[in-house]
């Protein structure tokens, strides 16, 4: 018995080729399509390069519905995988929860760092150390239809002049389009007046005035100018822009998907706002951070993998093939990047954008911002008393959840 | 069992409660020696931990005053000297990833310090990052959340501990210590233990043999016998603890007092060290030592301190034990010890009780006579315990915890807070509040609220449900209907399709601007109803949706059995001259019954936690006005991560729906009965 147990092991190391340690590092993705090929051609680019070292990546998608609370409830018992890939936003509560993410400060380097757009480094940052590696960012930018609008507006007031001109309310045109009573949409034009959701560190302060300027502003687009729809649902904004009935959506890359074939359509970043001081809007950015988990048996190979991922050739093909925008600063050097439209208008955009708050207490703020809101711009209450009222919520739960 | 063997016989009062008392005692002694073993381990780990901190927070005030990594490493051996009980110390300052001192074994020769962290001591670096994040974190949320003196008990029972560096009030490195293992624990004897079990139980069975088979006073001597045990056992018991915790107290503020004493002494010889040796040339030593050395003279009293670094206050630093607090706190452990002793007194006289007034005698013979039975269900059974009840049960603990995604990893006992969660739930009356114009201004946040809303959720929709349902029903019930198939599979359909899918179609066809509701309401010239801006109208648009859903059911239920009433019935009816109506009263009704009462008791169920519609159709809007009950609990539990209180809302719900389910089972059988 005792025999066998140690015979068979050793037959089958003997059968395996190159008999070396297999080092496995799992990668969970929730990537599809070209995202799902491209990264998919890295690894086999990585594996080829490495086999000799007996370091093998494997790539698991798990679909994006369940991937966040797959790997809350996976990871801290030791099965998930070594890597996994999703946006900073859930980070600080998967840090609080513990055992699932690894700090990386150790094996971060001034040279690693220096590789990537600084922004997206602070969104990989949880109470002064780093989590992940960034892949990617998401951010909004200016979406207009080149036929009715030759040149996108430059301030807040080229903007309003604009879009009043293309603005039929009765037969249904708007000059802008956007998912305004969305708190995240929002943030672009709140960030432009300074406004913040937290004052540094974890204290909400949703009722800063800036944050009222910046929908008193809001609300004066609507009513005053009304260049905006009523009640503008993503599906809404989709239809409206399809049809010519919009001339400017403020949105980001998920939308350039849904665009129609026939709308010839430019990207250009946000306005300044003149009303702030000529500040630009600053949209909140996602990034996609790729993070060793803490149970891992293979940290030292994983991350050796996750800074492959991100260094610039790799952000190429990531770019290129996978149409993502990088959080690599290096490869917008290289023509291919460069000369794409898309990528180098988003990469400008994110000159100005401002990583979305990481911290659990986040989560919190969604559904108070969201009701304020929509009361806002039901005109149920002033934008002071909407955000006071949202503030008080989001206090007496952030006060329940940190009680000991 | 057989204290008794001559009396020995089916149904012997004596035999069965002599079992009943050896059993409670064995109990009682079990348990009792379990929990008093592990007390003076616990209270010994305590005393241990207790002065493992004050050595290591009078190190590391030493270390965050010693300027440079030479005065650093003198500290340490000097430290290192006057602890045996200390195995290795290390220091790590986070400025270049250093390791800055060291008395392992391992790091000498090459590894000496000071060098850099290497790639297997990730973990040091990652502990110490770990401690400035608490620090930092416990500073901005004002108040004692994450430890800032971290402890790691080792798998050989010895105790790992790391406490930040701080200057200036900044973190800068770490000291890491580990402790020798510690000397065993003293241990309760057994034979005390056993004791226990043996005295009453042998006065038991010479006292029963003067008593004789008399069931009252045999009762109530096993009864006295082990009330007197656990009394007996709780005393000893708390009397070796107690001993043990005074003993502590004393030798915690005597380890605060020589640890006080060595560090002046080791600051002593830094400050002579550092003046004549200015070791390293950089220009900023010297004014660090100069700055480092003289201020903020050390605070023995606060060394000994809890995880967050608050003094304990038990003894002042001169080694002098504050008794009040002490005994305070001494006070507090004993209610501990009694409340344990009577739940487990009572515990052991239930236990003692059931053998021997012949509980288990007869559970035994139920077992035994209907075995092929219990064995066809056993597989069934431990599904269900796994699958249904561990999980509902551990909601129900849950419920009494106050846990959050914070403390998530916390132990369940050190959350608990008892009735906390229902009694903020429950107690809640603030409803409306009366606003200036003399409206009424609800708190949609309510309990009270939301059941509201969730009880006239769950009426209106069954109502809608069953008389829409019936309707239909009777029209496709009707002899010689043309294409009946087809109007039955259409009517059908609601109910086939997925009501995720329905749910957000209803959803867009009530948008203000572009959906359809709107579009109709224009052409009858009326302006546009913004439907999600009002409660009333939030909540019609899922009743409208739900409606759409649920009356299929009913039709379904009510059409088979429509189909089963004999036709001979109507006809006899009409040759009796009754009207459509009254024919539909005392035939048809009467006939549905037994079919529509468990549908209608269903259907409450579901609609009661009709999760999909609310949340997909009006997801609370506005401002959560149309929330149910279940989408509640949902937006507790995973958007402001308290799972304890989205526990006891939903075990309230559960409570809810039992009492209903009692209600409505009545209500039921007294309908068979008809």
């Amino acid at each position: 018995m005792k025999l066998s147990r140690l015979a068979l092991p050793l037959l089958f190391a003997a059968l395996a080729a190159p008999a070396l340690a297999q080092k496995e590092v799992v990668v969970w993705h929730a990537y599809r399509a070209e995202e799902k090929a491209a990264l998919e051609k890295v690894v086999a680019g990585y594996n080829q390069a490495n086999a000799a070292k007996g370091v093998k990546v494997t790539t698991l998608a798990v679909p994006y519905d369940a991937f966040a609370d797959k790997i809350t409830a996976a990871v801290p018992r030791g099965k998930g995988p070594d890597i996994f890939i999703y946006a900073q936003d859930r980070l600080g509560g998967w840090i609080e929860a513990g055992k699932t993410v690894e700090p990386i400060d150790f094996f971060l380097d001034k040279a690693t760092i220096a590789r990537f757009i600084p922004t997206t480094m602070e969104a990989m940052t949880y109470r002064g150390t780093v989590y992940g590696l960034p892949l990617n960012y998401k951010v909004i930018t200016l979406i207009y239809n080149k036929k009715l609008l030759p040149t996108p507006p430059k301030t807040s007031r080229e903007l309003v002049a604009m879009a009043k001109k293309l603005t039929d309310a009765k037969s249904g045109r708007f000059g802008l389009a956007y998912s305004y009573s969305d708190f995240y949409y929002h943030a672009a034009l709140q960030n432009a007046f300074g406004g913040r959701v937290f004052d540094p560190g974890p204290k909400p302060v949703l009722n800063a005035p800036e944050n009222v300027k910046a929908l008193e502003l809001l609300m004066r687009w609507f009513t005053v100018d009304g260049i905006l729809p009523a009640e503008p649902s993503t599906a809404l904004i989709t239809s409206l822009f399809n049809g010519g009935k919009a001339a400017m959506v403020f949105s980001g890359p998920w939308f350039l998907g849904e665009i129609a074939k026939e709308i010839d359509y430019g990207l250009a970043p946000l306005p300044t706002i003149d009303e702030a001081g000529g500040k630009p809007m600053r949209p909140w950015m996602t990034v996609e951070g790729v993070y060793v988990t803490a149970p891992s048996q293979n940290k030292d190979a994983a991350y050796a993998f996750a800074k492959y991922l991100t260094d610039t050739p790799q952000a190429k093909v990531m770019a290129v093939e996978g149409r993502q925008t990088p959080a690599n600063n290096s490869v917008y050097a290289d023509p291919a990047v460069s000369g794409d439209a898309i990528l180098s208008a988003f990469r400008k955009q994110v000159e100005v954008a401002v990583p979305m708050p990481n911290l659990p207490e986040m989560t919190m703020v969604w559904s108070p911002a969201t009701t304020a809101m929509n009361t806002i711009v039901k005109k149920a209450a002033t934008p002071k008393a909407a955000m006071d009222q949202a503030q008080a919520a989001v206090l007496k739960d952030v006060a329940a959840l940190r009680k000991k | 069992m057989s204290d008794q063997p001559d009396e020995t016989g089916k149904g012997s009062h004596r035999l069965r409660f002599g079992a009943g008392l050896l059993v409670g005692t064995l109990l009682v002694a079990a348990v009792g020696h379990r929990l008093l073993t592990s007390s003076l381990g616990e209270t010994a780990r305590f005393g241990e931990d207790r002065r493992a901190v004050v050595s290591l927070r009078a190190l590391t005030d030493v270390v965050a005053r010693a300027g440079s990594g030479e005065a650093i490493r003198t500290v340490v051996a000097g430290f290192a000297k006057w602890h045996p009980q200390v195995a290795a110390t290390r220091v790590v300052l986070f400025d270049g990833i250093s390791l800055d001192a060291s008395t392992d074994s391992a790091d000498t020769g090459e590894n000496a310090p000071p060098r850099r962290l290497k790639r297997e001591e990730k973990d040091l670096y990652d502990r110490g990052q770990r401690l400035r994040a608490a620090i930092e974190t416990n500073r901005a949320e004002g108040g004692g959340r994450k430890d800032e003196v971290e402890k790691e008990r080792l798998p050989d029972g010895s105790v790992s501990l790391a406490a930040p560096i701080e200057r200036d009030g900044e973190v800068v490195g770490m000291v890491e210590i580990r402790r020798v293992p510690p000397p065993p624990a003293p241990r309760p004897s057994l034979l005390t233990t056993l004791s226990y079990v043996v005295a009453p139980v042998l006065l038991f069975a010479v006292l029963a043999l003067v008593i004789g088979e008399r069931r009252l006073p045999l009762g109530v001597l096993a009864a006295l016998l082990l009330a007197g045990t656990v009394w007996g056992y709780g005393a000893q018991s708390w009397a070796k603890l107690s001993r043990a915790r005074t003993a502590l107290e004393a030798d915690v503020a005597g380890q605060v007092k020589t640890s006080a004493a060595r560090a002046q002494e080791l600051l002593g010889t830094l400050a002579a060290t550092a003046a004549p040796v200015p070791e390293t040339p950089a220009p900023e030593t010297a004014p660090e030592v100069a700055h480092a050395v003289p201020p903020a003279p050390l605070d023995p009293a606060s060394w000994d301190s809890d995880a967050f670094r608050r003094p304990l206050g038990l003894s002042d630093g001169a080694g002098r034990v504050d008794e009040a607090k002490v005994a305070a706190t001494l006070e507090a452990a004993k209610t501990a010890v009694r409340q344990t002793t009577i739940l487990l007194g009572a515990l052991a006289l239930v236990l003692a009780g059931f053998i021997g007034l012949g509980g288990l005698a007869a559970l035994l013979g139920t077992l035994k006579t209907h075995r092929v039975a219990y064995s066809y269900v056993l597989p069934a059974m431990v599904g269900m315990v796994l699958l249904v009840f561990f999980p509902f049960v551990y909601g129900i603990v849950l419920s009494f915890t106050d846990q959050t995604i914070y403390n998530s990893n916390a132990p369940l006992t050190e959350i608990w807070v008892g009735f906390k969660n229902y009694v903020s739930i429950l107690t809640d009356f603030r409803v409306a509040k009366t606003a200036a114009d003399g409206g009424l201004v609800f708190n949609y946040q309510n309990f009270y609220w939301t059941l509201w809303v969730t009880i006239a959720w769950t009426v209106t929709n069954v109502t809608y449900g069953v008389v829409v349902g019936l309707i239909l029903a009777l029209v496709l019930n009707t002899k010689g209907l043309a294409l009946k198939p087809a109007y039955r599979v259409l009517l059908i359909l609601p109910w086939a399709m997925p009501n995720y899918i329905t749910a957000l179609i209803w959803q867009g066809m009530f948008h203000q601007q572009f959906g359809v509701v709107n579009q109709v309401v224009q052409m009858f010239g009326m302006d546009p109803v913004s439907w999600f801006e009002k409660p009333a109208t939030s909540f019609f648009t899922a009743w409208a949706t739900n409606g759409w859903l649920s009356f299929p059911f009913m039709m379904v239920i009510s059409l088979g059995a429509l189909q089963s009433i004999p036709s001979d019935l109507y006809e006899a009816a009409r040759v009796d001259g009754a009207s459509r109506w009254q024919q539909f009263r005392s035939i048809t009704l009467p006939s549905l019954k037994p079919a529509l009462v468990p549908a209608v008791i269903l259907s409450v169920v579901w609609t009661f936690n009709m999760f999909n519609i609310i949340f997909l159709v009006t997801a609370g809007q506005p401002a959560g006005s149309t929330e149910i009950l279940i989408t509640q609990s949902y937006k507790f539990a995973f958007e402001k991560y308290q799972y304890g209180y989205a526990a006891a809302y939903s075990t309230v719900i559960f409570g809810i729906l039992l009492i209903y389910g009692v209600f409505q089972n009545r209500m039921t059988k007294g309908t068979e009965a008809i």
